[in-house]
């Protein structure tokens, strides 16, 4: 407003604080658009469903954000591959053989696959009760996640 | 997951456990690994996992109680149980729907007879004599009285019967002892399917070594043991011979070696093992002064100088080593210690890593009873199944840390045991008891495995030091605190030390019979039926039922 009442002296005033104003909003994007990124990130670390306490930690849009990028990676993922589909966040590295051997670090209980909105639908019988220390063999695609999460780990003999 | 693995808490079960998980990745056979220590823990996983698992395999446990009885499970649920205790519970053996027992073939059973014991009940009715209506009234007569007769005399065939049976059963079961290693049975079982590795037979050696070490089978079945598994090495391990085709020196050999009978010695100081090797800790009787002297002398006669003696076993002079076992033996033989070697294997991979069999066994015993806990029961089990694997060398050396300090706080309890005169007579048996002696460590004998060899080491030096001649061959009882909170003690029963002994054990049966005559609050909890757990409270009224019981 003083820019448009003619005092041409603070035109360099207002510059200035409006290349201030954009740099804090290059900042901001930034921030927002990183934080878009992990959370991408998340979808492949944790799976569709994310545990209570990363999700406190999100805004509202940014679950809304989540759940449209969980549905275009279902729509893309059922589109490779034939009929079933093929679920890419399996088998990040080439695994070595088909099942491994685990062994639980904590008390985890009984819990059944869930896949959420992949589609695949391989014969989920139950695994067996997680209790700490238990060890068992089990076929890779059922323990990648948890051995992620860490209540699982991978014992090499 | 299609098979549920319920593994005993002994260094045997380990061995075997470890074979069988090998055959079952090399196949992709899903199991799932539960260790049991007891009854209650077996039932308890039991019941946990039933719903979901129909193929159970239970090693060195349940083949000495009806397991149908105890676990009653569904129609559909199938057992195989490989255990060296014996003897097999008659209803186990010839059940043949739901239980599957693995035993070697040549192995001795002295199964009674099914006829002997088992029989279809047949007209047990008094009243299934059906009347026939319309005859006489004599006839009649005659009739009834014929019927009475014969149904008195069938009642006492069935008395007879009854009375035979029970004696057979009690002569079958009376006592206690082992068959052949868990272990080797799975390597064999690994050998039919041509599956065997080195490592396998490794496993299987440690079984068998572990076996004898706990004193569990004869010393023939021990040599006969060690024959077969060294046709299995030399089969395994005849490269070496050859220069051309040598192996690497990172692959891993095992050897057949007539070593020295010494714990831990290539770990120790030779000193060292000699003070804390039961054998030659008996022999010489090293809880006495002159016992002291005597093996000073015992040393001087071979030449080595006590300072090389006293030093750690890979830094004594490679002119001492070199000669050491035949020197050690001609000198032994001078003082009345005529086994100082025996039959065994070790293992070469690498350059530094040289185990025997004996040194693996004490290790992970050891790691097993540790005492000083970081989590629930089982991180103990897990680490011990750990530290059998080649590539954690760490958790092997911790355990042979373990060893060494239990086989110290075992001697050290051994001589104050025998010069404090705490092992007493108690007319058919000896008796001694932890409770009231003053021992720094006496926490790590609450453990049954760790427990039962303080008592074979103690009850071998009181042979040694005792003159009274009836005593010698008087087994021995040994109790100790287990759960100062809980106010429990933990009592072992063992035979009695003799050249020839069978190693048979009828302490199982008599403290069953003890505790039911006084009612005393006991548990059974160990697979072995020779350990039993009871409150401090009862302790005396059961020694007291135990002594008119056997005497």
């Amino acid at each position: 407003s003083e820019a448009k009442a003619g005092r041409t002296d603070l035109i360099f005033l207002i510059r200035f604080r409006h290349c201030c104003l954009l740099r804090n909003q290059r900042c901001l994007l930034a921030y927002l658009y990183d934080r878009l990124l992990r959370i991408r990130a998340l979808r492949w670390e944790y799976g569709s469903v994310l545990p209570n306490t990363v999700q406190f930690h999100m805004a509202a849009e940014e679950v809304e954000w989540f759940n449209r990028y969980k549905k275009s990676l279902a729509t893309y993922m059922r589109s490779v591959g034939g009929e079933e589909g093929l679920d890419l966040t399996q088998d990040l590295k080439p695994p070595k053989s088909l099942y491994i051997e685990v062994r639980c670090l904590r008390d985890y209980g009984e819990f059944e696959i869930d896949d959420g909105t992949t589609v695949l639908k391989k014969d989920c019988d139950t695994t067996p009760l997680l209790k700490k220390n238990s060890q068992h063999f089990l076929p890779r695609w059922k323990c990648e996640q948890l051995i992620r999460q860490g209540v699982l780990e991978h014992v090499l003999s | 997951q299609r098979v549920l693995l319920l593994v005993a808490s002994d260094v045997d079960a380990l061995c075997a456990c470890k074979i069988l998980q090998a055959l079952f990745q090399c196949d992709h056979v899903q199991y799932t690994l539960v260790p049991v220590s007891g009854w209650q823990e077996l039932e308890t996983a039991f019941l946990e996992h039933k719903d979901q698992f129909k193929y159970f395999v239970l090693i060195n446990c349940g083949a000495n109680v009806d397991l149908l009885e105890i676990l009653q499970p569904e129609e559909d649920t199938f057992f195989f149980v490989c255990d060296s205790h014996r003897p097999i519970n008659v209803v186990n053996v010839y059940n043949d729907t739901q239980i599957k027992l693995l035993v070697k073939q040549d192995d001795d059973l002295d199964v009674p007879a099914y006829d002997d014991i088992f029989r279809d009940d047949e007209d047990e009715e008094e009243d299934s004599e059906n009347e026939s209506d319309g005859s006489e009234p004599s006839e009649k007569r005659r009739r009834f009285e014929e019927d009475v007769i014969e149904r008195t005399m069938k009642r006492r065939q069935r008395r007879e019967w009854e009375a035979r049976r029970r004696e057979i059963l009690f002569d079958y079961e009376q006592y206690e002892y082992h068959g052949t290693s868990s272990a080797m049975v799975m390597f064999d079982l690994a050998w039919i399917m041509s599956k065997d590795l080195n490592d396998m037979l490794w496993w299987a050696i440690v079984g068998l070594t572990d076996q004898w070490v706990q004193d569990k089978i004869t010393q023939m079945k021990y040599v006969t043991d060690i024959g077969i598994l060294q046709r299995h090495v030399s089969r395994h391990n005849h490269r070496n011979e050859d220069e051309e085709n040598s192996l690497s020196i990172d692959c891993m050999r095992i050897a057949f070696e007539y070593d020295l009978r010494l714990a831990l010695y290539q770990h120790w100081s030779l000193y060292e093992s000699l003070c804390n090797t039961s054998y030659t800790s008996a022999s010489l009787k090293l809880w006495s002064v002159q016992g002291q002297k005597r093996l000073l002398d015992f040393l001087a006669d071979m030449g080595l100088p006590l300072k090389q003696v006293k030093q750690k076993f890979n830094s004594m002079d490679m002119s001492l080593k070199e000669n050491l076992r035949e020197m050690i033996e001609e000198s032994a033989n001078k003082f009345g210690m005529k086994d100082l070697r025996v039959q065994t294997f070790s293992i070469h991979f690498g350059f530094k890593n040289k185990f025997s069999a004996s040194d693996i066994v004490y290790a992970t015993a050891s790691l097993m009873e540790n005492i000083e806990k970081e989590g629930p029961e089982t991180t103990n089990f897990i680490k011990a199944l750990d530290s059998l694997s080649r590539g954690n060398l760490d958790k092997l050396h911790q355990g042979l840390d373990l060893a060494k300090k239990q086989l110290r706080a075992i001697q050290q309890t051994v001589a104050s045991c025998i010069c404090t005169n705490l092992v007493i007579s108690q007319g058919p048996f000896l008796y001694c008891s932890l409770m009231e002696v003053r021992i720094f460590d006496v926490k790590l004998f609450s453990k049954p495995v760790s427990l039962c060899l303080l008592s074979k080491y103690l009850l071998k030096s009181f042979v040694c030091s005792t003159k009274n001649k009836r005593c010698k061959l008087l087994p021995l009882i040994m109790a100790a605190p287990m759960d100062v909170e809980q106010g429990t003690v933990i009592m072992v029963g063992i035979p009695p030390e003799t050249e020839s002994s069978d190693k048979k054990n009828f302490f199982g049966r008599a403290f069953e019979k003890a505790a039911d005559s006084t009612s005393s609050r006991t548990l059974h909890n160990h697979f072995d039926m020779s350990i039993i757990e009871l409150k401090t409270e009862d302790r005396s009224k059961f020694l007291d039922a135990l002594i008119s019981l056997l005497s």
